[in-house]
């Protein structure tokens, strides 16, 4: 068993929700930092644009951070994960999923080739009606999805739709 | 509706490909139905609401061969399932739930996901490897479900730019059951529109349904945000991205987007489910890690 796999099912068993790695993120603006994850929530500092954050969590909208002198709740939305520096090779998928995460500074060790999904493979693509008979096999009924969310502590929501500006649009259903 | 019928009437939607839709002997005799080309210039208009409910779930069908055969589904049933629960659930949220919903995780390193016309969707292995819990997916699939919901990939296929190609299709198919001579004449449309891809507007719609319906599922509504934070990070360039990053907006431009049409509304819903556990353990057997 690989360290990284040792590391994903700690993480699993801890309840860890962030990827396995300290995420970092910074912000697109100068962003306020709230003791809990509430709008009305106490500011416990202020964030200048573009500065550095480590990534502790996520509730809802709201990132959980570490900052050079605060820590804090800021909004999801008004940072990006990274880093705010250019110049810093931005992530690949590689290294995100994790099959490129040896810490050797060599590429990703993919042993099987890969699978692509490119505009080459769908140009050559021919159709296979087996697969999709396949797929079909797989639908749940109405009955099986609503236990399944129940099991999953879902309850169902009446939310509108939204433009783009954030209005409400007429709910259909 | 034969398939040619359905055939015929999407092309003349399009106008373009009136000749090449359905000049064969068959088409000709659809023709002489409706009474030569005045006839046909008066029923594009009344094509447009031909397209029912089965013949777009055929359409889907065929759209769907193409694109698993570009890619099969991955051989792991339990993750199959798992994509078709948390898949119906949303999609019985929607406007549609009565669709024949179909989902599967195909066997793709590659980042992405697919909506056919009449409920189908395919998600990459790929994609599964970089969510992180079920309110991400559900957040995914909604915006796939939203394509759907929506038709935006039908509508795309009845405007100009495809039916020469549908046309084209139609008139070399070979004699065969009428489901052969539909998906070979959406082979080539398919190809194209998958990637080609949508009109950006019609992919910040879909986002904002994702948002919603993942939201009325009783999730964590800020999902899809934070996998498009995680797509946000990766270089442009990168491999695994490249069909997604190709077909859809930038993810950063999409966040900005989504951040303006979500504002706090969704917020009352912030402590919702995420379930990393249970999206953690239904991903195990397809987790893409090096093998060393
Ligand atoms: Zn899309």
């Amino acid at each position: 068993m690989t360290r990284t796999r040792t590391w994903v099912a700690a993480c699993m068993l801890l309840g860890c929700s962030a990827a396995w790695a300290q995420e970092t993120g910074y912000t697109l603006r100068e962003t306020e930092v709230k003791a809990k994850p509430f709008l009305d929530a106490q500011s416990v500092g202020k964030l200048p644009e573009k500065a550095q954050v480590t990534i502790l969590g996520r509730q809802g909208g709201w990132s959980q951070i570490r900052a050079d002198k605060v820590e804090g709740w800021i909004r999801l939305l008004s940072m990006r994960l990274g880093s705010a520096d250019p110049a810093k090779k931005p992530t690949a998928v590689a290294t995100t999923i994790g099959f490129g995460r040896r810490g050797t500074g060599a590429g990703p060790t993919v042993t099987t080739g890969v699978r692509g999904f490119s505009e080459e493979d769908l140009k050559e693509a021919k159709p296979n009606p087996e697969e999709v008979k396949k797929m079909e096999t797989f639908t749940i009924p109405p009955a099986g999805a609503a236990q399944f969310a129940a099991a999953g502590g879902l309850t169902a929501q009446t939310v509108s739709y939204v433009d783009a500006d954030g209005k409400p649009v007429k709910v259909k259903k | 509706m034969n398939a040619r019928l359905l055939l015929c009437a999407v092309v003349l939607v399009g106008a373009v490909g009136i000749v090449a839709g359905c000049a064969g002997p068959q088409g000709q005799a659809f023709m002489d139905n409706i009474g030569g080309v005045e006839g046909l210039m008066k029923n594009i208009k009344q094509a447009t609401g031909t397209i029912q409910e089965p013949e777009e779930i055929e359409m889907g069908e065929g759209i769907t061969e193409t694109l698993l055969g570009a890619r099969p589904m991955v051989n792991d049933p339990e993750v199959q399932r798992y994509v078709n629960f948390v898949g119906a659930w949303v999609a019985a949220q929607s406007d549609r739930p009565n669709l024949p919903w179909h989902f599967a995780v195909n066997d793709s390193d590659h980042v992405n996901a697919f909506a056919a016309p009449g409920g189908y969707i395919i998600v990459t292995k790929g994609m599964m490897n970089l969510l992180q819990n079920e309110a991400e997916l559900a957040g995914v699939l909604g915006h796939e479900i939203g394509h759907v919901v929506r038709k935006h990939h039908l509508n795309a296929i009845r405007k100009g730019a495809y039916m020469n190609l549908l046309g084209a299709g139609a008139a070399g198919a070979t004699a065969g059951s009428r489901g052969g001579e539909l998906v070979n004449a959406l082979v080539g449309p398919t190809k194209e529109l998958y990637s080609r891809g949508l009109d950006k507007d019609d992919e910040f719609d879909a986002d904002r349904i994702g948002v919603v319906l993942a939201t009325r599922a009783g999730y964590d509504p800020w999902g899809l945000a934070a996998a498009l934070q995680t797509l946000a990070k990766i270089k442009a360039d990168d491999k695994y991205m490249a069909l997604l990053f190709k077909t859809h907006p930038n993810p950063s431009d999409r966040l900005d987007k989504l951040g303006t049409a979500m504002g706090t509304t969704f917020d009352r819903f912030n402590d919702r489910p995420q379930n990393a556990d249970r999206f953690q353990r239904a991903v195990a057997k397809i987790r893409m890690v090096a093998a060393n």
